[in-house]
């Protein structure tokens, strides 16, 4: 055993602080000398028991151990009267003004240690321990779970960033690792991928341009829409054609379509990467700003009711058809390319004064029901609010 | 920019206009629902005439004897020129008009204020305003402009706004007034101006729709 190095008040808080560290660290190896010593001592007894034979030789093993545990435990007295002397384990010494600003570390009730509290470090390192226990915490979920809930394995290597389960453990037990199958595969139906879902939509509507981003793209590009908007010199404002992500749809967050002069929406799809689309909003070609996204709302009214009609419309689509959701709501968003063009069904005008909102709109309803297995849904009719009734 | 059609009120044949149609036009706005009043609004015309430097020598037939000079209501830091016999538009600082009475190169023969009331309905945006001639305030039109927010596309809008347009005449016949709004037509490919809606669109039509007002004007009196 080194000679300890008497740290007295003379001497500089940092090197009562690398001290008490060092203190620390040797308490914790003399604490786990103990267990494994304790260990050994119960294994000796384990061993004497189902073994008469080796008794003898456990008995001298024992006593070496209690011998050495002896020691272990007046070593780990005196480094705990050394600590408590020098303020680690009460925290007395943190209002102790020649301290440099340097604290003395700390080791709080649940036995986390916090080891320096220099001023300006002290919201760095309290989070830098904060982010190792989450780690650590993280990390024996993830083996409980892996050691509890192996069929949920493929699941997890699957979803890169979402922890969604869509289906109880219960129901698919998996056997084999097959990573890039989608867990949400039905043994009867093929989910369709978003890549031929867009190339189909795109060919269905060739006056729609369509874009994909991730999420954190999309809010950078509609900042970038709202300064291209104010920028009035310009004749027009360029789409930004995006390039897809040609090859890799798993990060996709956000669908772009566009209709030159007509509309621009947003179709956000939960989670990344999936076919699921969970919010979707009209806006103006004009518009442009933060406020662009799946859950914003146009400043204009007609596009705030599409919107909000819209939102029904996917409701219905998700529970109606799951896997065909996204493919029903992005042919008919395209329908409505002919928003401003396209008289109503019943009373054959366009615009039309809607009495309980005192509003002059054009047909901002257009049904969404989709007719059995018809697959050339054409979403072709259109009605003013007033005009639309209850079961379209 | 949001697109703009420009109207102006054609009297009856025989009667004269009044001040009393502007009231009765903006009567006519204020009667449907959820229109609100918004403000006022102004924008100014100043027809420009060269000033040639050497009156003994004939002017250069390439330079413009008339000039049109817009300020808008909503763009207040800018002014455009219109030159309709080359069919050109200028869009400069609200600056130059600074320079222009320093160069002195062309002078303002005559200058035309258009101010009244503006409305907000729903997406629509009306303003009606009397068209006055400048220095005596007299009377010689009245105008009114209907911007659609949502759109910019001139292409996209041509019939939400032929529908408001005939919504609004239908309104305005059924109240009597003493005459209709006229819509300018303007082409504006001439001008070289594209499908999306720009102040130089706007200052093509209020160049357009001044001389169709001094025309029915001169014509009645």
């Amino acid at each position: 055993m080194e000679p300890q190095q008497l740290a007295g008040s003379g001497d500089a808080p940092p090197k009562q602080v690398a001290q008490a560290m060092d203190r620390l660290g040797r308490a914790a190896r003399l604490i786990a000398e103990i267990r494994l010593g304790a260990d050994r001592i119960l294994e000796a007894l384990l061993v004497s028991n189902e073994n008469p034979r080796l008794s003898e030789k456990a008995a001298e093993l024992t006593l070496g151990e209690e011998d050495a545990m002896r020691r272990h435990f007046l070593d780990l007295r005196t480094v705990g009267k050394q600590l408590e002397d020098s303020g680690v384990l009460s925290g007395a010494l943190r209002s102790r003004g020649n301290s440099w600003g340097l604290h003395m570390p700390l080791v709080c009730p649940d036995g986390a240690v916090v080891a320096y509290a220099w001023k300006r470090q002290l919201a760095g390192q309290a989070g830098a321990s904060a982010v190792d226990r989450a780690r650590l915490a993280l990390k024996a979920f993830s083996d409980q779970k892996r050691r509890f809930f192996p069929q949920l394995e493929d699941d997890q290597l699957n979803r890169s960033n979402n922890d969604t389960i869509k289906f109880p453990p219960t129901k698919r037990p998996r056997l084999s690792h097959r990573p890039t199958q989608s867990p949400n595969i039905d043994s009867t139906e093929q989910k369709p991928m978003l890549a031929d879902i867009l190339k189909s939509i795109q060919t269905e509507a060739p006056g729609v341009t369509i874009s994909t981003c991730q999420r954190l793209e999309w809010s950078k590009r509609a900042e970038s829409l709202a300064s291209t908007m104010n920028d009035s010199s310009l004749e027009q404002p360029k789409e930004q054609i995006l390039s897809n992500l040609s090859g890799s749809f798993n990060e996709v967050a956000v669908i772009e379509l566009v209709a030159s002069g007509v509309f621009r929406v947003l179709v956000s799809l939960h989670p990344a990467g999936s076919t699921d689309p969970d919010a979707v909003a009209f806006f103006s070609p004009n518009e442009g700003g933060s406020y662009l996204h799946s859950r914003g709302m146009s400043v204009h009214h007609v596009f705030k009711h599409v919107t909000e009609y819209a939102d029904k419309a996917l409701q219905y689509f998700q529970s109606s058809d799951p896997n065909k959701a996204l493919s029903h709501l992005l042919s008919w968003i395209c329908s409505h390319q002919s928003l401003f063009t396209k008289n109503c069904s019943k009373c054959s005008k366009l615009l039309a004064m809607d009495k309980s909102l005192a509003l002059l709109l054009p047909p901002v309803h257009r049904p969404y029901l989709l007719n059995s297995k018809d697959h050339d849904q054409d979403f072709a009719t259109a009605y003013h609010i007033g005009c639309s009734s209850y079961d379209v | 920019m949001p697109v703009k059609w420009l109207m102006h009120f054609q009297p009856n044949q025989g009667t004269t206009l009044t001040s009393q149609v502007m009231a009765e036009a903006c009567a006519v706005a204020e009667s449907f629902p959820g229109v609100s009043r918004d403000g006022r609004w102004r924008s100014s015309m100043t027809f420009y005439r060269a000033v040639p430097r050497d009156q003994s020598l004939p002017a250069p037939s390439d330079l413009p004897r008339d000039l049109i000079g817009i300020s808008l209501h909503d763009l207040p830091n800018e002014y455009l020129f219109v030159m309709r016999s080359q069919r050109l538009i200028l869009r400069a600082h609200s600056s130059v008009q600074t320079v222009m009475d320093k160069l002195q190169s062309y002078k303002g023969r005559f200058f035309i204020n258009f101010e009244g009331l503006q409305y907000k309905w729903g997406d629509f945006k009306l303003r009606i305003g009397k068209c006055l001639y400048n220095p005596n305030e007299a009377l010689r039109g009245i105008v009114m402009e209907v911007e659609y927010l949502p759109l910019s596309s001139i292409d996209k809008s041509q019939r939400v706004m032929e529908e408001f347009y005939e919504i609004w005449r239908e309104a305005v016949a059924s109240k009597l007034l003493a005459g209709q709004f006229i819509n300018t037509e303007v082409n504006f490919v001439e001008y070289g101006l594209g499908d999306s809606y720009t102040p130089q669109h706007t200052a093509v039509l209020y160049g357009m729709c001044v001389v169709q007002v001094i025309a029915s004007s001169n014509k009645n009196q």
